[in-house]
């Protein structure tokens, strides 16, 4: 199968990018180098590419219970120009995928998918829909997605667009659509629109200064902040009480998987939690998590935090914060911390 | 274009094995593995004292992306360890095959399985 290319590909491989399949995308994996990229975004700005990502969009006169029904918020609650991360269940209460629901208008919505989750997210949103009066399109392959992050982004906001952002809300600029979302933890914001204008909005931020990122540093900035990673923090088989997102839940109003989630929030269950390693050695997923002498668990997520530089991962545990655990690797016992994410 | 100096050994698998000082050779990583691996954030050297056939596994250096084995590019015995590594790994980054040196080994068989320069340049293509 033929990997898929978003509309900035050439410019990727130009800038000398190292580039790798990626949930069926031929993305850029780093341009220089991935500690130095990760420290760009925290102490400066990058520039990432995120075309992959999806755009469905919803609308009619049910469109605000139609997205209630099929995500863990009550969409009805959303005001023009706000952005809310939640969950998309099953009926068992997994997590299909995690996504922020865009509001244009208690009539007109867009959700952003995970790229490997589209059309899983699509189907779903079909499947469920015959109850409600809404369209429903995919229009993913139409829109570009460029994230700027980091603390100068905001400059470089009112620089070219003479705009500026407040984090979790919206703005619409001709056929652009802004808002204040990342998946950095830093300032910053996401652009879309067609991918027609995506040239010259990559090619004017880097002349503005903006530092081009790479998915790997992508991954070491969101898992320094504990944020999930479709398909490997979670991957169909967790709930969002399980990954720790109890707050994406709002419980007073109707969503599938709700039925499940309400038995299994009174029982005890395994929850997703940081492990801080305490000596050197960087963690990786898949490792095993060792409690007493007995292994427990695995790691989702595990890499090195450039900034803290010290091993970091995310396993499904049900132990206390502060807990001592063994990590295995390489048959060794290295000791770790169970923690509260963030982990900066 | 990665740096190949004309007076070290290689393998196949970018490990170099400097010349005889006397007091053992030293062994490292290319300048092409080096690159390869992007930032090494960690090293993991044997013990003084171990001894290693040439070809096995005998550290592990890790990228933030990916740990990679280092094989004993030559059968000896570890005499000494770059202990300035387990602070600043990046030196391996740096100066692949000054100050990021691995390992000092005293070999227990001739350098004859050691590609030179050009042979080592030619793998490269």
């Amino acid at each position: 199968m033929s990997l898929s290319q978003t509309c900035l590909h050439d410019n990727h491989v130009r800038l000398g990018a190292k580039m790798v399949d990626f949930a069926g995308w031929h993305m850029p994996i780093q341009y220089t180098s991935i500690v130095s990229e990760h420290n760009a975004v925290r102490e400066r700005v990058g520039i990432f590419d995120v075309s992959h990502m999806g755009q469905i969009f919803i609308s009619g006169k049910d469109a605000s219970s139609f997205l209630s029904y099929v995500t863990t918020w009550d969409v009805n609650k959303l005001s023009e120009g706000d952005c809310r991360y939640c969950h998309i269940l099953n009926n068992d209460g997994q997590i299909i995928d995690d996504t922020i629901v865009y509001t244009f208008s208690n009539q007109d919505y867009m959700l952003v998918p995970n790229a490997s989750m589209i059309s899983k997210v699509f189907d779903w949103l079909n499947l469920n829909s015959s109850n409600f009066e809404v369209n429903i399109y995919n229009k993913s392959e139409e829109f570009f997605c460029l994230a700027v992050q980091g603390p100068e982004s905001l400059r470089l906001l009112r620089q070219y667009f003479n705009l500026s952002i407040t984090p979790f809300k919206l703005i619409k600029s001709d056929n652009l659509i802004i808002s204040g979302t990342g998946y950095t933890g830093e300032k910053g914001y996401e652009i879309m629109g067609p991918i027609s204008e995506s040239q010259n909005i990559w090619e004017s931020f880097l002349e503005m200064g903006a530092i081009p990122i790479g998915l790997g540093a992508r991954d070491t900035l969101r898992l320094e902040k504990g944020y999930l990673l479709s398909g490997t923090d979670f991957n169909g088989s967790q709930t969002t009480l399980e990954s720790g997102y109890s707050w994406v839940i709002d419980w007073n109003h109707d969503f599938i998987g709700k039925e499940r989630l309400l038995v299994q929030k009174d029982g005890e269950y395994k929850s997703l939690s940081g492990i801080l390693l305490e000596e050197r050695g960087v963690l990786r997923p898949g490792l095993e998590v060792y409690f007493e002498g007995e292994k427990i668990s695995a790691l989702t997520s595990g890499s090195l935090s450039p900034i803290l530089k010290r091993g970091i991962g995310l396993s499904y545990l049900d132990l206390p914060i502060g807990t001592t655990v063994n990590v295995s690797i390489r048959n060794k016992q290295l000791k770790g911390r169970v923690i509260q994410t963030p982990f900066l | 274009m990665s740096e190949i100096p004309d007076n070290l050994g290689y393998t196949e698998d970018h490990e170099w094995v400097g010349p005889d000082e006397g007091n053992g050779v030293k062994v490292g990583i290319t300048d092409y593995a080096q690159d390869s691996l992007s930032d090494v954030v960690f090293v993991e050297l044997p013990n003084v004292g171990d001894e290693y056939q040439r070809g096995e596994v005998m550290a592990v250096a890790e990228s933030v992306k990916a740990a990679s084995d280092i094989y004993a590019p030559i059968s000896g015995k570890i005499l000494a360890i770059n202990e300035k590594l387990e602070e600043s790994p990046e030196l391996v980054n740096e100066s692949p095959y000054g100050s990021g040196w691995m390992v000092l080994m005293k070999p227990s068989e001739d350098r004859s399985a050691l590609l030179d320069s050009d042979s080592y340049k030619n793998s490269l293509d």
